[in-house]
């Protein structure tokens, strides 16, 4: 194999300025940026622009709302809600820019090859910085620029007051995101590397549902149902609102109120405050956050090849001198000792122990729990603050519709958790009752303690009476184990495995079929049920029918059945709920074990975890060419 | 006369109150292929990255062409290449991009740099996907470009963690040519390695490393003689020294041998 390699280097090649190497690395940032828009798909298009549609109609509607109430408002109330919007949007700012510093910083793929080139580190991290600074860019307009014009709009302000927005704004974003590096170093530390894609996930997760809050505002800020009032909202606030002044945010509202009233030096002396502020978080930022990834306080390995950060070994003492057995190959298994000492427990405790260490290790798991827990806490704070009907009714929905939905889906995850290890249960004695079994134990363990706990916690809310929440409780193992089975079945037969995307682990269709079965088997357990409490209003109204007669009609048929079924509602209270308990349990078990079995007779033939990638590889055609 | 290309004086690293590395010193020579050898978690990468001023040395000095790697970064980092035992890229850059990007990085003259890349894209078999994105080239791929990127500027020290790991064995037998010849041009090749076969056939010289220190160096031929088994493999001698502690005493002489 010949090749012409040119001699070293005999001397360095000539310096270059850090300024220099700040143009070229921003060139190819910007390059990877270009490159990543290009080869987005149509999906990822169209999905953002749903998304863009959907976030603008929200801005514009709570713009137009805040714009209305500040007209009437008087100049220093206004001045307070700017205040307001300022800390909302530094917020923001600290909150999505830890997120892009812990990508740009934590999880990037270059760091360690700029460090490795002849460039001088400053000019990196100048560019990190500036990427972060990118990242909070949209949060910056909405809610510090955008804020501010108004505001100019609302006092009909001369146009050289919308030049302090500049000074303001740049202060307020540079304030924010130094301010998310500091605490993105905490974060870093915290989180080891291999770990990181996890962090960003919780980071995401969280990020959502901020975002979904957001989409509440306009509901907590209207009291009892009616119209927002942001004016009567904001009156019952105003110490809070003077407060803001000894903040940044609320600098900025004084350097723009200064501006709209022509006070020169007032707009800039606030302005210059808030700039020096800034520059200088953003100056300590930068100095520890290259001084940590310099001194190694900060791992540069990331991402899931990435090591762990290493725990302080204890010193090893001398081994014990081991003699070398004589038999290296183990002794030979007798057929009959091996079948007798195989169990099914002991299998199926090792497949539900490995699911719930999988459930307990890997953050991205807790997603399924996190996020139904927060939006729940959500929903308990509302009817605390504001109860009433509306509130209570939208509380028992959520948690029957969480009681379906949650147990099925944490199932519906089992199979596909097996990813690229999919071979291991399958080629294990194992298959059909001991895999099947581990896995709902796995997938219902958790579920049964969280369902318990929110609906005890609903429950003493609401404040139901003790035997309807022991009798919910126990409800809800049952539900539990009923939904559990069906998302078994869904993921044995649909699990998917994204090595990219870990959290895709279900095909969409299959996931939607097993909430459409899910709720039908509530509506049968519901029906079950109407034996053991049946509803005064209900056993009213059947009371007055008249009697009904067999016909082969459709309609007729139909009405005959339900007439039918509904007439051990009318019989007397022992034989009502004896055929309640028999009705339930028997749909419950049908329901329950004919899932099971058809999940288990998957299993022995054999499952198959679909693996999906996000980029398909080419394959290498070119060979070595000699010379 | 003595080129010495790549020095370490007392290097050592310490991550909190455990010491990786402990006082390491080292001399690798122009024209020199050092094989840098020990089992997992002895500080063989740890070394390499503060080598290449990745990581910032608890004490010690390391110097590449003179240059101490702390004070003078820059002028260090310009003549030396390193190649990670992980390739990480710019995913969605093309491996000709990427090698423009490199060898800017590198202040190499526009006219030379387009040819140089096309060159080594050739050599090492990625002509024709050479356009295509780094996101959809395989581990394999991705260690050939990373190797591409390292030669393109023409390094006198080159560092190469792992570098046979995901390689094929044409490309691999590649690497061994290329290296040699760098060697031969009168560059100093660093090179850490578990296949022990490669660092026999290929390295001048060998160091191995356990907990941070190392416990013996020379040519494979002379730590044979040193350790008295002239039939042994070098992955003898590896186990033997790496292995228990009934070795304490040969490492020990080995090391009184070394200082005489």
């Amino acid at each position: 194999m010949s090749f012409e390699l040119p001699p070293p280097l005999a001397q360095e090649p000539p310096p270059r300025s850090s300024w220099e190497d700040f143009k070229l690395l921003s060139a190819n940032q910007l390059r990877v940026t270009w490159n990543k828009i290009r080869h987005w798909p149509p999906v990822a298009w169209i999905m953002l622009i749903l998304f863009g549609i959907g976030l603008l109609s929200v801005l514009i509607g709570l713009g137009f709302l805040a714009f209305g109430a500040l007209k009437t408002m008087p100049p220093q109330m206004a001045r307070g809600f700017l205040s307001m919007l300022f800390m909302v949007g530094t917020a923001g700012l600290l909150f999505f820019g830890i997120t892009a510093a812990f990508a740009a910083l934590y999880m990037s793929d270059d760091l360690e090859l700029l460090f490795m080139a002849p460039v001088s580190v400053t000019a990196v991290f100048a560019v990190k910085s500036l990427v972060v600074a990118g990242g909070n860019f949209f949060t910056a307009v909405v809610f510090i620029f955008l804020p501010g014009v108004f505001y100019g709009l609302l006092f009909s302000a001369s146009p050289l007051f919308y030049l302090w927005t500049i000074p303001v704004g740049l202060g307020l974003w540079t304030v924010g995101t130094a301010l998310a590096e500091l605490l993105n170093l905490l974060v870093m530390r915290i989180v080891p590397p291999h770990r990181s894609r996890e962090a960003v996930g919780v980071l995401g997760g969280v990020a959502g549902i901020v975002i979904a809050l957001l989409f509440q505002i306009p509901n907590l800020i209207s009291s009892g149902g009616g119209h927002p009032d942001i004016g009567s909202w904001l009156a019952g606030r105003q110490q809070l609102l003077q407060v803001m002044d000894f903040f940044p945010w609320g600098w900025g509202s004084l350097a723009l109120a200064g501006g709209a009233s022509g006070n020169f030096l007032a707009a800039l002396g606030w302005s210059i405050l808030l700039l020096l502020l800034g520059a200088a978080l953003f100056a300590l930022a930068f100095f520890l956050v290259k001084r940590s990834f310099q001194r190694g306080w900060i791992s540069l390995t990331q991402g899931e090849g990435g090591r762990g950060r290493k725990k302080p070994r204890a010193k090893l003492s001398p081994a014990p001198h081991t003699t070398q057995p004589e038999r290296v190959l183990l002794p030979a298994v007798e057929e009959k000792n091996a079948a007798t000492a195989t169990s099914s427990w002991p299998g199926m405790w090792s497949v539900a122990k490995k699911d719930l260490l999988y459930l307990r290790r890997d953050t991205r798991e807790w997603f399924g729990y996190l996020t139904p827990l927060i939006i729940m806490a959500f929903f308990v704070g509302q009817f605390l603050f504001l109860s009433g009907d509306a509130t209570r009714t939208t509380m028992v929905t959520v948690i029957i519709i969480y009681s379906i939905m949650f147990s099925g889906n944490m199932a519906l995850q089992s199979f596909g958790r097996e990813g690229e290890s999919e071979w291991i249960l399958n080629s294990v004695p194992l298959a059909g009752w001991p895999v099947v079994w581990g896995k709902l134990i796995a997938a219902v363990l958790p579920s049964i303690i969280l369902m318990e706990a929110l609906l005890a916690g609903t429950a003493l809310a609401v404040g139901l009476p003790q035997n309807i929440i022991l009798g919910s409780a126990l409800g809800a193992v049952f539900i539990t184990l009923g939904a559990s089975a069906i998302g078994l079945y869904y993921s044995v037969n649909n699990c998917r495995y994204n090595p990219d995307s870990p959290q895709q682990r279900i095909s969409p269709g299959a996931s939607l079929l097993m909430y459409l079965i899910n709720m039908l088997f509530i509506a049968l357990m519901a029906f079950s049920l109407l034996y053991i409490f049946p509803p005064a209003e209900l056993t009213a109204i059947l009371q007055e029918l008249p009697p009904l007669s067999f016909r082969w009609k459709f309609p007729d048929f139909l009405l005959f059945i339900l007439y039918t079924l509904s007439r051990p509602l009318l019989w007397p209270p022992l034989p009502r709920i004896l055929t309640g308990l028999a009705v339930t349990i028997g749909i419950w078990a049908s329901v329950f074990f004919s899932f099971m079995a058809a999940t288990v007779r998957q299993t022995r033939k054999g499952f198959r975890v679909e693996i999906v990638a996000a980029a398909k590889k080419k394959p290498l055609r070119s060979g070595f060419r000699k010379k | 006369m003595k080129n010495t290309l790549i020095k370490t004086e007392q290097l050592t690293k310490r991550f909190g109150t455990t010491p990786v590395v402990k006082g390491l010193n080292l001399e690798v020579n122009g024209g020199e292929i050092y094989g840098f050898l020990g089992p997992n978690g002895s500080g063989k990468t740890t070394t390499i990255r503060m080598l290449t001023g990745l990581l910032e040395p608890s004490s010690g000095q390391a110097f590449i062409c003179g240059y101490d790697v702390g004070k003078e970064a820059s002028r260090a980092k310009a003549l030396m290449a390193y190649v990670p035992d992980q390739p990480k890229l710019y995913g969605k850059l093309t491996a000709r991009e990427f090698l423009s990007f490199i060898s800017n990085l590198y202040r190499m003259p526009q006219e030379t740099s387009g040819e140089r890349a096309g060159y080594l894209l050739h050599m090492f078999g990625l002509e024709e996907r050479a356009d295509d994105l780094l996101e959809t080239y395989s581990h394999g791929m991705r260690q050939k470009v990373v190797l591409a990127a390292a030669l393109i500027h023409q390094p006198r020290v080159i560092l190469l963690d792992e570098p046979t790991v995901g390689l094929d064995p044409h490309s691999a037998r590649l690497l061994k040519d290329v290296l040699q010849e760098m060697a031969r041009q009168g560059a100093a090749v660093f090179l850490s390695t578990h296949i022990l076969e490669i660092a026999e056939r290929m390295c001048h010289r060998v160091g191995i490393l356990k907990e941070g220190q190392l416990i013996a160096q020379g040519s494979p031929e002379e730590l044979r003689r040193k350790i008295g088994h002239k039939e042994e493999s070098l992955e003898d001698i590896f186990l033997e020294l790496t292995g228990s502690p009934e070795n304490t005493e040969l490492i020990r002489s080995l090391e009184e041998g070394e200082s005489q």
